[in-house]
């Protein structure tokens, strides 16, 4: 069913996922629409990721987590917020999945996993969705909402879950368990000549680390690729909505598209677009005719008045550009609800400043 | 001079812009300029008002020629990434045939995950071999690197120490230390921060600069200051409280209260990052094009010649 405003959004989806670029606000917005939601009576949870330090201190978050916490805040609903500890998620993964406690330590004690839980490329996008799963199958929330991760590629988040299988399916790593199962010695499988060479650019010990990992991790593997296609097929759903959120800067933007392009493609469109931080509208009229009153002031000699028009010149050209910047992002939405933003006098870091962001945003009646 | 740029920043902030701004002012100036970007899809080549479409060739285009006082100024823009810097590794080490295989295999994702930041490492490995084919003789006078996105430009400038720690021996290992050694050079490389004046961004200039400083030891060009409005006959109109109802008053107020919020961050950019800054107009134009760059380019150079 489409959605009319972001009311309808908050009140009936039990997913939403923000996403865009660094710096567009994002977090922010996750957190307004979460305010919003816990204020019509939702118990709702807001995953974020790596959030402005003011930001966590207004919703109480002073640590990384794996657990969300009350946040306090007087409304019919419930409002609950964590900051994602990406390697505490991926830690509690592994206990999940581990057979028994000594492979469970196996895995946990070793470098290479310690690598592959913060650095592999994707791990944090990937403990995200992972989050977001457990927290929809948790009976205290009916809505889950999930900044994520700042990432090189938007679409890095949805693509996380088929990564991590892609990369249990690779073909390094089935020649890395395989000595495990067949009963050979590490050592004389680190002989073979791909390894040789691999050891030779990474270094013998790093190398001896990754296949010990992957000997652990035998065995689990099936159970991780089960968990990983089932957080997929989530993310995939009718149950996820993706609320883009951009600003009228042209690399944003670009950014944007592409990523509600490729949403698309897989077949969850945007449900709905917020263009945040714009320039406000000041009364009806166009530059140009700003720019011809401030040329007759001049005339007249009222060099105040010339300044006082010339400036709004200068605004409503800026509200023009930023209109024709946004137009491509526009065209490439389709049917999704979308919201303009303005621009306010002080950055917003308090609870109420984001209470105050969250009913402009819903009241919103979506325009073109 | 540094014979290497490596523009920083988060997202958002106008990076890639500043990027070709400084390659445009470089050039006007008579320089051959390599633009190196990392990422591609950024729209460089656009931004400079070239045809090429963008840098997805790893040898490079050059995109303007035949610029500044004595037409010797040019631009060169190419894509770097890490399989392209491990494929080119392997080749030194004499494994060029064998690079092919593991590179079109993906294998990248594996061993950057045995030892974190390796392709990182491998990246700025590259950008080291190039800065050495820099100088009179060389085939570039200039490098500058449309660093990586948000927040990743810290891991990325760490990955040589952080290597250095995690592996022993080998090639990687003089390889990290030769790369710290350009990174600790002032004259090899700077790197120049981009933020844009309001809180939540000059914040975190404030904590990358002294991070990457304890963390790296790199040094620092100027930082610029991105989309900074300035309006000093509204201001005083605002000031002296003479405004008209509706509009023009709204609109004047509004103005003037964007200008004294940029006035303020630039000034504390200035009080608490030891660097000079460079504050870059604000454009109100539809996207960006050459000719918005050819503007920038030049407050960029007058900005630098007023702080020489």
């Amino acid at each position: 069913m489409s959605k009319k405003n972001f009311r309808d959004v908050i009140s009936t989806s039990r997913i939403v996922v923000c996403c865009g670029s660094g710096g567009v606000g994002k977090t922010t917005t996750a957190a307004a629409l979460a305010m919003q939601a816990a204020e019509i009576g939702r118990r709702v949870v807001l995953i974020t990721i790596d959030p402005a330090k003011r930001l966590a201190d207004a919703l109480g978050l002073s640590e990384l987590s794996n657990e969300p916490s009350r946040v306090e805040h007087e409304c019919s609903g419930e409002l609950w917020a964590m900051m994602l500890d990406a390697r505490a998620t991926f830690d509690e993964v592994i206990r999940q999945q581990s057979r028994d406690k000594q492979q469970e330590q196996a895995i946990l004690t070793n470098p290479f996993y310690s690598n592959i839980a913060s650095r592999l490329s994707g791990s944090q996008e990937y403990m995200a969705a992972e989050k977001l799963y457990e927290l929809f199958n948790d009976d205290r929330f009916d809505l889950v909402i999930v900044d994520t991760p700042p990432t090189r590629e938007a679409l890095d988040f949805l693509e996380a879950p088929q990564k991590l299988m892609n990369f249990l399916d690779h073909r390094v790593y089935r020649w890395l368990v395989m000595p495990a199962r067949g009963g050979l010695r590490v050592l004389n499988f680190a002989a073979q000549p791909i390894l040789k060479t691999i050891g030779r650019v990474i270094g013998a010990d790093v190398l001896a680390d990754a296949i010990n990992f992957f000997q652990a991790f035998d065995g689990i593997e099936e159970g991780f690729r089960q968990r990983a296609l089932a957080v997929q097929t989530l993310l995939k759903s009718t149950d996820s909505k993706y609320v883009v959120v951009a600003s009228a800067h042209h690399d944003t933007i670009r950014e944007a598209i592409f990523f509600t392009d490729e949403l698309a493609r897989v077949g969850t469109p945007v449900t709905g677009l917020i263009i945040n931080r714009l320039q406000p509208k000041f009364g009806k009229g166009s530059a140009t005719s700003s720019t011809t009153a401030a040329r007759k002031a001049t005339q007249d000699g009222d060099t105040d008045l010339a300044a006082l028009h010339s400036n709004l010149a200068h605004v409503r050209r800026i509200v023009q550009a930023e209109e024709a910047t946004l137009k491509p992002l526009l065209d490439s939405v389709g049917s999704a609800l979308v919201v303009r933003l303005y621009q306010r006098a002080t950055d917003v870091h308090d609870l109420d400043a984001i209470a105050d962001l969250g009913r402009d945003l819903v009241a919103s009646t979506p325009t073109r | 001079m540094s014979r290497m740029l490596v523009v920083a920043g988060k997202g958002g902030v106008g990076k890639t812009t500043v990027t070709a701004a400084m390659a445009r002012a470089s050039a006007d100036l008579g320089l051959r300029v390599l633009v190196v970007t990392l990422n591609s899809r950024q729209g460089l080549s656009e931004l400079l008002g070239g045809s090429a479409t963008d840098g997805s060739d790893y040898e490079g285009t050059t995109i303007l020629s035949g610029l500044g006082p004595k037409k010797t100024g040019s631009i060169l823009l190419r894509s770097l990434t890490a399989s392209d810097a491990l494929e080119d590794y392997l080749g030194t080490q004499g494994l060029a045939r064998l690079a092919k295989r593991l590179v079109s295999t993906g294998v990248v994702d594996v061993v950057a995950s045995a030892a974190p930041g390796i392709d990182d490492l491998l990246v700025l490995g590259k950008l080291k071999h190039l800065v050495g084919l820099t100088g009179p003789d060389g085939d570039h006078d200039l490098i500058i690197v449309d660093g990586p996105a948000a927040g990743h430009a810290m891991s990325f400038l760490q990955s040589p120490a952080a290597m250095a720690k995690t592996i022993s021996g080998g090639p990687l290992h003089s390889q990290s230390n030769e790369v710290l050694a350009m990174l600790h050079d002032p004259d090899k490389c700077r790197v120049i921060m981009v933020t844009l004046p309001e809180t939540t961004p000059v914040n975190e200039l404030i904590e990358t600069t002294a991070l990457l400083t304890e963390t790296v030891g790199v040094h620092f060009g100027p930082v610029v200051i991105n989309g900074v409005d300035q309006a000093p006959e509204i201001t005083a109109l605002v000031a002296a409280g003479r405004l008209p109802e509706g509009e023009l008053g709204d609109a004047a107020r509004y103005r003037a209260s964007r200008c004294a919020m940029h006035a303020h961050e630039v000034e504390r950019v200035n009080q608490l990052v030891a660097t000079r800054s460079i504050s870059l107009p604000h454009i109100a134009s539809a996207g960006l094009s050459a000719g918005d760059i050819k503007t920038l380019a030049q407050a960029l150079s007058v900005e630098l010649s007023a702080q020489s």
